[in-house]
């Protein structure tokens, strides 16, 4: 049998190992919630943000109309975008019946000032959309952004509603 | 376990005789010793907290800006914040413990008597620390005991020095810990298994695990803090690709637990008190320890309530929402047992039952607030208003200080000898009692219309309730100073020598030994019988 003392100094080891793992967790966290952030889509902190005013942070919003079989999904929640750069942003449309649709997707933004800013080349916004049944499709939105950026602005979101066209 | 071994390794370390003078407490390895010693400093970092929070009642007395600049306002509540918690509250609950578990459970000691000491002298340096940091260029830390980045990575010296302080504090905490439960589960008298321990014993082993996993947590989140002030690392400058919403994830990982860590404790010591005092065992020992439990294993997964306003995906603010509602569950059965340990028993009001029963009252009122504050939307509203500084003073000061008062005069007979004078106790209890809702109730108010916290200045319609506040809290601390001079009056003899079970219904085991206690007990572990009759306390015979 073994003395108290040892048992005693036993448990004090392992109790200080658990306390030496559990430093190591609180770095752990550090890479486990960037690789959160990534699965889960959560916005963070960028040093984009700080580095530069003269960036404007663009948030994407899709929404779909009560009714319309389809869904959208803005594959790059918030964008940086830089002054005089372009601004590519993808989503993806999906059909979820089993019939082809017809839908137009209408854009909005807020907050007006924003308007000037940003001048769009290309989006999927601009024509029809003819989706057979269960297609799924990536499209895109290219913006491009002023020279220059008003430093007070901060951000801008851009939002696509889905509506059926009356066929 | 043979008592012959026990005896062996007791002698090598402490059976001589205890030295005179400062010796004494510097060498001190007895666990009575290490108590007193955790005790006093816990009460002398009290006062310096308290002087600070009136430094802060004092500005807020009237709006304008009165006494102090903005930046040392700041400093002050930031340093009141951290000595309350590191400082008072949680040294004084290891030294409760120090002193009474030998006592409780039948052990000759603590496990490891020269660690106690140290974990109690690194105390003084980290205070001294945080003093200091007030007098170096720039200031002491003010950005909150909470720390957060950016503030805290772009601020002075005295940020380091508290990170130091930390750090040490974190140290001393885990060495505490380690010895706590390697005495509880190693060194009880024969007899005593784990579901017949006194709470006390319960709360203070599960709270010390708590510490193990949680303070090396924080430790680590002040490390990164340090390494991004001074050595170029990034885990929370945005600038350099890392993110300060990290940090209070980190923070809060630690920081929720410990908020257990300073009411668990007091759950014990209302444990023990009130069924002494109503001559009934306590009602559903079992069902107090699995709550014990339970809130403990909880605490880990409910940080996310502190950051509802910080964005959070919708799916995240209902999970930590939902678990937090959760912990009332355990804590709502601990305020039913207490209550039903009260239920038809044969109550007497002495000081520390009033402060227990005051302690389940007022906790009650700030565990009710909390629940309002669980609620994502309503937080959104709430966070950072004197609503959430009303609501953690409800169970901070009602909660853990109340607690550690009806400790102290509960077992001051048997430190000292000598019994308190009653009227004098039952004074410093109703005086606390009214100043400290005079003080803190408005503080309900203040936050509902929006009064934020941390600020020296306010909007001219909160006035009339910031006085009252401001008033009440002088007055509770002027009650405090008259609990001093109780103590003392205790010390030097107070209304006579007490006897070895001064209270009617004590059936533990610390009222077996003499009062006061001697230096060295159970050297011997208790007999079967005297354990025996120590279980009556909690019916588990
Ligand atoms: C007993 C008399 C006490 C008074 C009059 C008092 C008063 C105050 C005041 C006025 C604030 C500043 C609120 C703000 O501007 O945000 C504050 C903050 C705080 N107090 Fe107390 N307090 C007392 C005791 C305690 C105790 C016993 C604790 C125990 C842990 C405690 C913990 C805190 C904490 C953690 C903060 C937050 C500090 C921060 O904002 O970073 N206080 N207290
Ligand atoms: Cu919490």
């Amino acid at each position: 049998m073994t003395s108290l003392a040892q048992r005693n100094q036993k448990m004090a080891i392992k109790l200080a190992v658990i306390a030496l793992l559990m430093f190591g967790f609180g770095y752990a966290l550090s890479p486990l919630y960037v690789a959160f952030c990534k699965a889960l889509g959560i916005d963070q902190a960028q040093a984009s943000i700080t580095q530069s005013s003269a960036a404007l942070r663009l948030e994407f919003d899709t929404n779909v109309a009560s009714g319309v079989a389809a869904t959208i999904q803005a594959l790059d929640t918030v964008q940086m975008a830089q002054a005089g750069g372009i601004v590519k942003t993808r989503f993806l449309l999906a059909n979820t019946s089993d019939q082809p649709l017809k839908l137009r997707a209408i854009p909005s933004f807020a907050p007006v000032r924003a308007a000037g800013l940003l001048q769009k080349l290309e989006c999927f916004c601009f024509d029809e959309l003819v989706l057979q049944a269960n297609e799924r499709r990536e499209v895109t939105v290219v913006l491009l952004v002023a020279d220059q950026l008003p430093a007070e602005m901060g951000a801008a979101t851009l939002s696509y509603s889905l509506q059926a066209v009356a066929q | 376990m043979s008592s012959d071994t026990l005896h062996h390794t007791d002698h090598g370390l402490a059976t001589h005789h205890p030295q005179g003078g400062w010796q004494r407490w510097l060498y001190a390895t007895n666990h009575k010793d290490i108590g007193t010693l955790y005790l006093w400093f816990a009460f002398v970092m009290f006062i310096t907290g308290g002087v600070m929070a009136l430094g802060i009642r004092a500005e807020l007395f009237q709006p304008g800006l009165q006494y102090w600049q903005p930046e040392f306002f700041n400093q002050l509540t930031t340093l009141h914040g951290i000595i309350m918690v590191f400082g008072a509250i949680m040294p004084a609950f290891t030294g409760l413990a120090n002193w009474m578990l030998p006592l409780m459970i039948g052990a000759p000691d603590m496990a490891f008597a020269r660690m106690n000491n140290w974990s109690f002298w690194l105390l003084p340096p980290a205070a001294a620390l945080l003093i200091i940091s007030l007098f170096v260029p720039g200031g002491a830390a003010g950005g909150g005991w909470t720390l957060y980045p950016p503030l805290s990575i772009q601020s002075g010296m005295g940020m380091d020095l508290a990170i130091f302080s930390i750090h040490l504090l974190g140290l001393s905490s885990i060495m505490g810990s380690i010895n706590i439960i390697t005495t509880v589960l190693n060194m009880r008298a024969p007899g005593m298994t784990l579901l017949k321990m006194p709470l006390f014993a319960w709360t203070s082993l599960v709270t010390a695990y708590l510490l193990i996993a949680v303070a090396p947590v924080l430790a680590g989140a002040v490390t990164m803090l340090l390494t991004d002030r001074h050595f170029d690392t990034h885990f929370f400058k945005a600038a350099g690709g890392g993110d300060p919403v990290l940090f209070q994830h980190i923070f809060w990982f630690f920081g929720h637990p410990e908020v257990y860590i300073m009411a668990l404790p007091a759950f014990g010591i209302v444990s023990q008190i009130i069924p002494v005092f109503s001559r009934k065992p306590l009602f559903g020992y079992v069902s107090m320890v699995y709550a014990t439990c339970s809130i403990a294993i909880l605490s880990f997964m409910v940080w996310g309530h502190h950051m509802f306003a910080v964005g959070m995906p919708a799916t995240a603010q209902l999970f930590f929402m939902f678990l937090t509602m959760l912990i009332a569950v355990p804590t709502g059965v601990k305020v039913f047992n207490w209550i039903a340990t009260m239920w038809q028993g044969s109550l007497t009001f002495e000081t520390p039952m009033l402060f227990a029963i005051g302690f389940v009252c007022l906790f009650t009122v700030g565990g009710f607030s909390g629940l309002i504050l669980s609620i994502a939307p309503v937080d959104t509203q709430m966070h950072d208003t004197y609503y959430v500084v009303a609501h953690f003073h409800y169970v901070l000061v009602a909660g853990a200080l109340f607690s550690l008062f009806a400790a102290v005069y509960y077992w001051l007979p048997k430190w000292t000898g000598y019994m308190y004078h009653e009227g004098r106790g039952k004074f410093h209890f109703w005086w606390s009692m009214i100043w400290f809702n005079v003080t803190f109730f408005p503080m309900h108010f203040l936050g509902l219309a929006g009064m934020p916290r941390r600020i020296p200045d306010y909007a001219l319609q909160f006035t009339d309730f910031n006085a009252i506040a401001s008033v009440g809290a002088f007055c509770f601390g002027l009650g405090q100073i008259f609990f001093f001079f109780n103590v003392i009056h205790t010390i030097r003899g107070g209304v006579g020598p007490a006897p070895s079970s001064p209270w009617e219904g004590g059936n533990t085991l610390e009222w077996e030994v003499p009062s006061p206690a001697p230096h060295h007990t159970w050297e011997t572990p208790p007999d079967l019988a005297t354990v025996q009759r120590g279980l009556r306390a909690q019916a588990v015979e």
